[in-house]
């Protein structure tokens, strides 16, 4: 297209002001809703992914061979100790740890609790696993503090003890024996939801391995800078673990919590393109317009010999314009929206207390938009793109103008 | 006599309407020789429209053969027919029919551009303004000019690009007898320095006077095709573009 017919096609844009600003407005507010919902969804992917993993499975984990399939907490990595380097190595790498569990039984007297022990490197796990922090009474683990245990209240509460008390921890050893110790409580652990708080008790590796007669770890956990990279990193990390050891994401870990996630960004996704679909139409209902209102001039620019695809081309250049300016409101309209998503979030905490855990995962209330560098290709390629497909229909009509018959009917 | 550069033979056209059928052309034989300056006339419906629309290479005769410039146009895509059209034919149409939102100059520039020429469109589509005495109106866009003048320029985008074959619907209808004069004098001088071809349709007689061919339709038939040699009042008239300003049609 040459420059007269770029300056045709935007000053064709100005022709009918009231059509046009109406468009525009109409993409502009359609950008900014579809820019508000999408500041939500990344913002929920990225909390989502934050509280996947430090709910414990961390942005990746390292574990044994078998493990995906049977979920065997008895299962050990093949060499945790090379496992642990490889993943300390990792540049994107700002926490690793190691871990291994076990089901116990805890009792007090008469009281019994079937619990997942984990033996924790306690210098390194309260970076991998958040929980930990909210020690309500007490302390958490320090490093080689052997015969200690941190539970969750809902544990102390169901075995009714308390700080300080020795309680009994009993698994199925090595061999296939029941093997027995006692711990010390130094921590209670309370987040706030009963389903986590039945679920924590933590101990020393070292103690975990004497309980079970199973040395090593049963998985290194790796916390990542920026969850974005799971895919990449788990990539190479899984290039250097030790033979037959295999690398998950928190996904994998967690797949009913991701499914949950898909579901939501599926629904969300879904109300986005609803909100393009109606912009689109409208769109498009206003180009037609305006093609069949100029249907003369196109069967003379016809006539003067343009050609079908420069013809196609004036009316999306047309449309690039209504585009690009729609795309300006979108930002004018959605960037205070998206920068108040960003500062103060979404807050559901009126409609679900303050804390709600869904598969050993606490929820956080409060969602936080995100606001990047995306937005500017994201609002170009809503405004722009839902301008041009929704001006194609309107173009393929200009370009099938029967000059014949168009200059007949206008006579 | 020039050779022929548009030849009819049993050139028939029929508009389907619903159930009915229109037969505009019903058997039109002719030819028009390069460098004619001839005129179309008959009453309404006789065909006129539809002929000059099929010589344009607008339309496909539904039947008979239409050579144009050596092309059977029954043989060309839609593709090959808009290149004729780019290339060889200009249009001048009753309603002027100019881009509204370019001025006069970039009317004419506009045609040039799409036949491809680079920066140097602008000042050729400026020399075709000054040569028709339209200069002082190129940066007036249609809405700021009469109907007389936007004629003229409508000329001037015809021409421009320096088609063989011009064609004019009706191109007076719509102005005064002194605009009327003023055009008419200006495609005969355009027809007789560059040796374009112009074929105009009129229902005037004043206009009619100004050809050198007259060709009759009729029910969509040739009727009457004479020649008038020597019958010409045409003058060349200088700084058409600065003749007074005409009333606006």
């Amino acid at each position: 297209m040459g420059f007269l017919s770029s300056k045709y096609a935007l000053r064709s844009v100005g022709r009918n002001a009231r059509r046009t600003v109406l468009s525009v407005v109409g993409i502009g507010i359609g950008v900014a809703l579809a820019l508000f919902m999408e500041s939500i969804n990344r913002g929920r992917d990225e909390l989502f992914a934050r509280m996947g993993a430090y709910s414990g499975a961390g942005h990746l984990r390292v574990v044994p061979e078998g493990w995906r399939e049977r979920r065997d907490p008895r299962l050990r990595l093949a060499d945790w100790e090379s496992d642990l380097d490889a993943a300390r190595e990792l540049p994107e790498a700002v926490a690793v740890t190691v871990r291994a569990r076990a089901q116990v039984l805890l009792a007090m007297g008469t009281h019994v609790v079937p619990v997942e022990m984990v033996g924790v490197a306690p210098e390194t796990e309260p970076r991998t696993y958040r929980f930990v922090e909210r020690v309500q009474r007490g302390r958490y683990l320090t490093p080689d503090e052997r015969g200690a245990v941190v539970v969750g209240k809902a544990v102390a509460e169901r075995l009714q003890v308390d700080l300080d008390d020795d309680i009994l921890a009993t698994a199925v050893g090595k061999d296939g024996n029941i093997e027995g110790a006692m711990f010390r409580i130094t921590g209670i652990v309370a987040t706030g939801s009963e389903e986590i708080d039945a679920s924590i008790c933590q101990v020393v590796l070292e103690d975990l391995e004497q309980l079970t007669g199973l040395a090593g770890g049963g998985e290194v956990a790796v916390m990542l800078a920026d969850w974005r990279a799971t895919d990449s990193v788990r990539s190479v990390l899984a290039q250097r673990v030790a033979r037959g050891d295999e690398v998950l994401t928190w996904g994998e870990i967690s797949p009913e919590f991701q499914g949950h996630l898909e579901q939501d960004k599926a629904a969300s996704r879904f109300i986005s393109l609803f909100i393009v679909l109606i912009v689109l139409l409208g769109v498009a209902s206003a180009q037609l317009a305006a093609v069949l209102e100029r249907r003369r001039e196109f069967a003379v620019l016809s006539a003067l010999g343009m050609s079908a695809g420069h013809m196609v081309r004036l009316v999306l250049q047309e449309a690039l314009a209504i585009g690009l300016s729609g795309a300006a409101v979108g930002v004018a309209l959605g960037m205070p929206l998206v920068w108040h998503l960003a500062r103060s979030g979404l807050d559901f905490r009126e409609y679900m207390g303050s804390s709600y855990a869904f598969q050993g995962v606490v929820i956080e209330p409060v969602i936080y938009g995100d606001m990047g560098a995306w937005i500017v290709p994201y609002v170009l390629l809503v405004a722009v793109g839902a301008t041009v497909l929704a001006s194609l229909y309107p173009a393929w009509f200009a370009a099938r103008t029967d000059p014949a018959v168009a200059l007949r009917v206008a006579q | 006599m020039n050779a022929p550069i548009v030849v009819t033979r049993g050139l028939t056209k029929v508009f389907e309407i619903g159930q009915l059928q229109v037969r505009a052309l019903r058997g039109v034989d002719l030819e028009i020789h390069e460098g004619e300056f001839t005129a179309l006339v008959g009453p309404s419906g006789s065909g006129k429209t539809t002929f000059l629309n099929l010589v344009g290479a607008l339309d496909v005769p539904t039947s008979g053969e239409l050579t144009i410039l050596g092309k059977r146009v029954a043989e060309l895509s839609k593709h090959e027919r808009a290149q004729l059209r780019l290339h060889s034919i200009g249009f001048v149409f009753q309603a002027y029919n100019l881009v509204p939102v370019l001025t006069a100059l970039e009317n004419v520039e506009f045609v040039l551009e799409l036949r491809g020429i680079g920066k140097e469109r602008r000042a050729q589509a400026m020399q075709v303004l000054d040569e028709l005495g339209l200069a002082e109106l190129a940066h007036r866009r249609p809405a700021e000019l009469s109907g007389g003048q936007q004629q003229r320029v409508a000329v001037a985008r015809a021409v421009a690009a320096r088609p063989r074959l011009v064609l004019a619907d009706e191109p007076t209808a719509n102005l005064d007898g002194e605009n009327a004069e003023i055009l008419m004098h200006m495609m005969r001088d355009l027809c007789e320095q560059h040796g374009m071809t112009f074929v105009f349709s009129t229902h005037d007689p004043r206009v009619v006077a100004h050809a050198v061919r007259v060709v009759t339709l009729v029910d969509g038939r040739v009727s009457r095709d004479e020649e008038k040699p020597g019958e010409m009042p045409h003058a060349i008239l200088p700084g058409i573009g600065k003749a007074p300003e005409p009333a606006r049609s």
